[in-house]
């Protein structure tokens, strides 16, 4: 790499860390300073059953007896290093709490991820080629469609046809293949809907570029010509839209996870709201800033590597890569490489 | 091209600028009727139906909709129509609520660090970014979480999970504003840097505000509704449209309770998008 991209991307991981630190902070703030400070609420509640001295322990655990200020550092302390603090409701490790919920959630959020982007080029694929005038129109609707239907509803639709009237799944299991994937499917839709948006104003672009004139002048067929040299320039844009997608799957998973009945980071996260368990929260809330700013920070980074025009930094170095790959295919061999 | 304008009479000519003019898609004019119509609904539900929202007929539980029931009775024999009708209220009221938050405090946001940059664009900026940094349902369920479980509480934080966007686009539409020559001649003439701000950058930023302002109307709606499907609103006999969906969904066999809610959500989010799609586009 060059030293101007090392600069660049030094200074934009430096940022991306003050950026999680603040939404520490924040998310702090938001939890502990505003009225209600559920710790004691929680703590002073009969039902739990704690004595005098553990509720002591708790106190002096979190800092509670001293001002807010000190709290808040010491807390940042223990986030920095790793310490996630414990469950108010179940007592557990916060990370071990996480750690059991992230591969369900992880799984489900992958499989939305991948079936968002097969509805987004189907979409756009045939918005752009399907032959019919009327059906293009239609198509070109569905995703301003997907963007005004709730997630839950899709979900509830999808479990009352299919589960219930078609039996394609059982809600009992909630992690078979079949359900995960009606699951997925309920947390893609709505996520598929600007990413369709981008492809389709993309792809009209692309396709009136000469090179897509010249390559279907020397026959190439349209599917062809669609699949080899139009989606990847038309994905390209899309790329700066996956961290955004991501924080939509991490917040679609709350209800989608609760509707299907899956043991996941949303449902941690709504059992941890209905009880006020701020160290959970506080928790995937960070989590949920490190992975979007990470996934944010990694686009940003590989976007000029994917796409050498964006990148005035490096603009030698790119230079020279084009005039390699010019001789095998101009536009449609960009290498999709990601900075290790 | 003289001989094919000399065809065309000169009231017709007027006639068609008029058309040209005032040319509604008739997509867009059935959402605004579908909007007057919900907006209605919030204002004088009682105009709407003869049955009480609260006040069910045991005798009559989980009927199917029918001539009698519109939208078919629940498990208390309340005329779903009549609850849906009178949830309107705080879920559009809310929905608005939330609009107004978002807008106001982004675009002071957006519109200080636009126009002042240096140190407080820097520290502004971060913000932004932190407020853009939690996933905006997250945000919106922690701040709720925080606040109490109440409809306005969610509405509060709908709208401040919508901060960072319009103070987004409020920026990026001040800094371009504030380049341009007609704020340059402002300055020449001897305006200070209020009246540039007032009198040239505001008036010029209006337009895609609010074209974002009417698209996060209708989501906020989606927000709320999913708050209030989550247990995050008013608790019953409260009738938000998110909750009667979620309460709806413990009878399998009644899928009206489910389906006319949802229905009523999505024609009403689908018409507000709609009309902001117009708005964009006609700018």
């Amino acid at each position: 790499m060059s030293r101007s991209y090392g600069r660049y991307a030094l200074l934009r991981a430096a940022q991306a860390l003050i950026v999680i630190l603040l939404a520490y902070v924040g998310t702090f703030l938001v939890i502990s300073v505003l009225p209600g400070d559920p710790i004691t609420n929680m703590l002073r509640d009969p039902q739990n059953g704690l004595t005098d001295d553990e509720i002591q322990q708790v106190v002096a655990h979190y800092g509670l007896d001293k001002p807010v200020v000190i709290q808040l550092i010491l807390s940042l302390g223990r986030f920095v290093a790793g310490d996630l603090g414990f469950s108010l409701q179940s007592n557990l490790p916060v990370s071990q709490l996480l750690g059991d919920a992230l591969p369900s959630t992880l799984t489900l959020a992958g499989t939305a991820l991948l079936l968002s982007v097969a509805i987004a080029v189907a979409i756009a694929y045939g918005v752009q080629y399907l032959p019919s005038r009327w059906a293009r129109g239609a198509l070109r609707s569905v995703p301003s469609f997907f963007l005004s239907v709730p997630n839950f509803v899709v979900g509830l639709v999808l479990i009352e046809l299919f589960a219930f009237r078609l039996h394609a799944f059982t809600t009992i299991d909630p992690d078979s293949a079949a359900a995960t994937l009606f699951a997925a499917l309920t947390l893609a839709i709505p996520v598929s809907a600007p990413l369709a948006e981008v492809l389709i104003a993309n792809l009209d672009h692309e396709s009136r570029q000469e090179y897509a004139l010249v390559a279907r002048s020397r026959g190439l067929s349209q599917a062809r010509l669609f699949a080899r040299h139009l989606v990847k320039p038309s994905m390209l844009p899309a790329v700066a839209m996956i961290a955004l997608i991501v924080g939509e799957l991490l917040g679609g998973a709350v209800i989608t996870e609760t509707i299907f009945g899956r043991d996941g980071l949303g449902t941690v996260v709504q059992k941890a709201v209905t009880s006020q368990d701020v160290p959970v929260l506080q928790a995937v809330v960070s989590l949920a800033a490190v992975v979007f700013v990470t996934v944010n920070l990694l686009a940003d980074l590989a976007s000029p590597l994917l796409d050498p025009r964006l990148d005035a930094t490096s603009r030698r170095k790119a230079s020279s890569r084009r005039k390699a790959t010019r001789d095998r295919d101009a536009t449609s061999e960009r290498k999709l490489e990601v900075p290790a | 091209m003289t001989s094919l304008t000399g065809l065309v009479t000169p009231t017709e000519r007027i006639r068609a600028a008029g058309r040209s003019a005032v040319r509604v898609p008739p997509t867009v004019a059935i959402a605004a009727v579908v909007i007057v119509i919900v907006l209605l609904w919030s204002l004088v539900p009682w105009l709407f139906t003869s049955y009480d929202p609260s006040v069910g007929d045991t005798a009559e539980k989980l009927t199917a909709p029918s001539g009698a029931h519109w939208f078919g009775t629940d498990h208390l024999g309340r005329d779903v129509f009549a609850r849906v009708v009178y949830g309107t209220a705080s879920s559009v009221t809310s929905a608005l609520v939330a609009v107004l938050i978002g807008l106001v405090v982004g675009s002071i946001i957006g519109l200080a660090s636009g126009f002042l940059r240096g140190a407080v664009d820097v520290v502004l900026g971060r913000v932004v970014d932190v407020l853009l940094a939690i996933p905006s349902f997250l945000l919106a369920v922690v701040i709720v979480s925080s606040l109490g479980f109440q409809t306005i509480n969610a509405a509060i934080a709908t709208g401040v999970s919508a901060i960072a966007i319009f103070a987004r686009l409020m920026r990026a539409e001040v800094l371009r504003a504030r380049g341009s020559v007609f704020v340059e001649a402002s300055y020449l003439q001897g305006g200070d840097r209020l009246h540039a701000l007032l009198g040239h950058v505001l008036p010029n930023t209006y337009k895609s505000v609010v074209a974002l302002a009417v698209l996060q109307f209708g989501t906020s709606i989606l927000v709320i509704a999913s708050l209030a499907f989550l247990g995050y609103g008013d608790p019953p006999p409260a009738s938000d449209w998110g909750l009667l969906v979620a309460s709806g969904k413990s009878y399998a066999t009644a899928p009206w309770l489910i389906y006319a809610p949802a229905l009523v959500i999505v024609i009403t989010v689908l018409s507000v998008n709609r009309i902001s799609t117009w708005l964009r586009r006609t700018q």
